[in-house]
């Protein structure tokens, strides 16, 4: 009887040690994430809005947690007064001048003291010391941006919504083309032929295609030219042959030139003859006269040939003429 | 009508006294330990396996119900913070409290009205021993302290229930559980839990063994004690949770 007693105090107890180690570890577990055991140093600071942050919240360094809000309460009109504990051990870390913003650990987290900035120069926090707040960037700094954002949003919408106006009204290039039947057959006779002229252009490539078959196939000249060194080699003679024909032709145009130079001129024959009018009157004249003198002489002349005196000479002649004749012909 | 509301008054004043007259016993020698240590090997110790039992039901199976309409607005990640109020603010104490008040008020409403009709009560009272020392204090010191102690198990067994429902979907390291766990509730809670379960496990032994040392006489008087034990904690519960959460709530 008495070890059966014995066993269920045993039991009891165990059972109540175990149930309470569970309370206890559970307390501490709490405690230790709440920095209630560890040593903390007292820091304050002022804010004129802190935005819901609440006792209890965290504050963070770097990111990290270092401490608890410990206290909010009103210092003046403009000021809220936040009393934060920092972990002893994260104080060393932590320097004077640094600045306490809000944010939030979140999107749509606790909102929370986030201590920024820290210069080495400056010596450590100490307990009861006073920091300076900042701006809070993050989420409001963002929010901002993203109303400027909506705003030229709105614009453009507006813009989008003029001109989408314009368009059904048939306002401008492209309201016009979008309205007006005529330019859409424009288009469609304009499309069709582009389609012709494609067609064409297909053939013309397939041309193309075939000379080119063609040319690379091991025939035709340009083949010969292009892979015949000999062929080459001789081009190439007669290109330097012709530019010496050019260069003498080139000459031969310097030479001409001065020529015709001195045909413009009046001082030589050939240069009065081609320029001055009375010059030319005169020889004109002169060729006139001659002409006459020419007519008289003819007239002479047949007047000399039935003259008796010559008339023997011309007799002979034409009998030499007419035997001349018979031979060529035998 | 009259009539009526005199019982409810004699009743009243009757609960009144038993009450008094256990803080007197409680307070005054002879302490009988080995009868609460008894008691609470009963109470406790017996009823271990089913609270614990039920404890890890209620976490894995509050997790897996939770979990669809936080991952609605694709909160899953806040589930253990969600399962760590739930269970150490309200359903720790409250579950513990009602499978209580089921096995242990029947127990003792069903033992204490058999003794009263077998007259082992006044067989007690003649043999000179102080039968509500022994039979009422005992058990009423048990339950108060063995449901807080069995209301732990329920809160760690519930949370492991909570995290193996967890880790069944998502991975989640067991320190990063523990972690977001205690993030969402402060000291303050599980003082409340505390105060509960010593408030519930008080109303399970005081209910019980009032029901079952007035008892009628007669076979169905146990029937009836053992029944109205359950019921009258069960309520009672309800009762004072409904109150200590409205007191909490202004102590903030």
């Amino acid at each position: 009887m008495a070890a059966s007693e014995r066993k269920r105090s045993i039991i009891v107890g165990l059972f109540t040690f175990i149930g309470l180690i569970i309370l206890v570890a559970g307390i501490l577990v709490i405690g230790t994430q709440q920095n209630k055991f560890s040593k903390n140093l007292t820091v304050t600071t002022y804010f004129k809005d802190v935005k819901g942050l609440k006792v209890g919240n965290n504050v963070w360094f770097s990111g990290v947690k270092v401490g608890i809000i410990k206290e909010i309460g009103f210092e003046s009109v403009e000021n809220v007064r936040v009393i934060m504990n920092v972990e002893e051990k994260s104080s060393k870390f932590i320097r004077k001048d640094v600045i306490a913003t809000l944010s939030s650990d979140g999107l749509i987290g606790n909102a929370i003291i986030s201590l920024v900035g820290g210069t080495e120069s400056f010596p450590q926090i100490k307990d009861g010391d006073e920091i300076k707040s900042g701006v809070s960037g993050g989420m409001d700094a963002m929010l901002a941006t993203l109303q400027v954002n909506n705003e030229n949003l709105v614009e453009i919408t507006k813009n989008f919504a003029a001109l989408s106006k314009n368009l059904l009204e048939g306002k401008g290039a492209v309201g016009a083309m979008m309205t007006d039947e005529t330019i859409a057959n424009n288009l469609k006779q304009s499309v069709s032929s582009l389609n012709g002229t494609m067609t064409q252009a297909n053939q013309a490539v397939n041309n193309l295609v075939t000379l080119t078959n063609k040319l690379n196939s091991n025939q035709g000249l340009i083949h010969e030219l292009s892979t015949d060194t000999a062929v080459f080699a001789s081009l190439r003679e007669s290109a330097a042959q012709l530019q010496g024909v050019t260069q003498t032709a080139s000459a031969l145009m310097s030479n001409l030139n001065q020529t015709t130079e001195r045909l413009n001129d009046k001082d030589n024959a050939i240069g009065v003859l081609t320029n001055d009018p009375e010059a030319a009157n005169e020889i004109k004249q002169i060729l006139k006269n001659l002409n006459l003198s020419t007519e008289k002489l003819d007239q002479n002349m047949e007047a000399l040939q039935s003259n008796f005196l010559l008339r023997g000479f011309f007799k002979k002649k034409a009998k030499e003429e007419a035997e001349a004749a018979k031979d060529s012909i035998n | 009508m009259a009539k009526k509301i005199e019982t409810l008054l004699l009743e009243f004043a009757k609960i009144h006294r038993f009450l008094m007259r256990f803080f007197r016993e409680v307070v005054s020698p002879p302490y009988e330990f080995k009868e609460i240590i008894r008691q609470c090997y009963e109470i406790g110790w017996k009823s271990f396996p089913l609270i614990s039992l039920t404890g890890f039901i209620v976490g894995f199976v509050f997790t897996k119900q939770s979990r669809p309409s936080l991952e609605e607005f694709g909160a899953a990640s806040w589930l253990p913070a969600l399962i760590s109020i739930a269970i150490v603010r309200a359903l720790a104490p409250l579950v513990t409290a009602l499978i209580a008040s089921g096995k242990v008020g029947s127990q003792i409403g069903a033992e204490l009205s058999s003794m009263n009709v077998t007259e082992q009560i006044d067989a007690m009272e003649v043999s000179g021993t102080n039968p509500f020392k022994f039979l009422i204090v005992s058990r009423i010191i048990a339950t108060t302290t063995m449901i807080p102690v069995l209301c732990f198990y329920v809160a760690g067994i519930g949370l492991a229930g909570g995290y193996l429902s967890i880790i069944s979907k998502d991975q989640l390291s067991i320190l990063s559980f523990i972690t977001q766990v205690f993030e969402a509730i402060a000291p303050k809670d599980i003082f409340a839990m505390v105060f509960r379960a010593i408030v519930f496990g008080f109303t399970i032994g005081f209910v019980s063994t009032y029901v079952g040392y007035y008892s009628s006489k007669g076979t169905e008087g146990v029937g009836k004690a053992a029944n109205s034990a359950v019921v009258a904690s069960m309520f009672i519960v309800f009762i004072e949770e409904l109150l200590i959460v409205q007191v909490l709530a202004l102590m903030g």
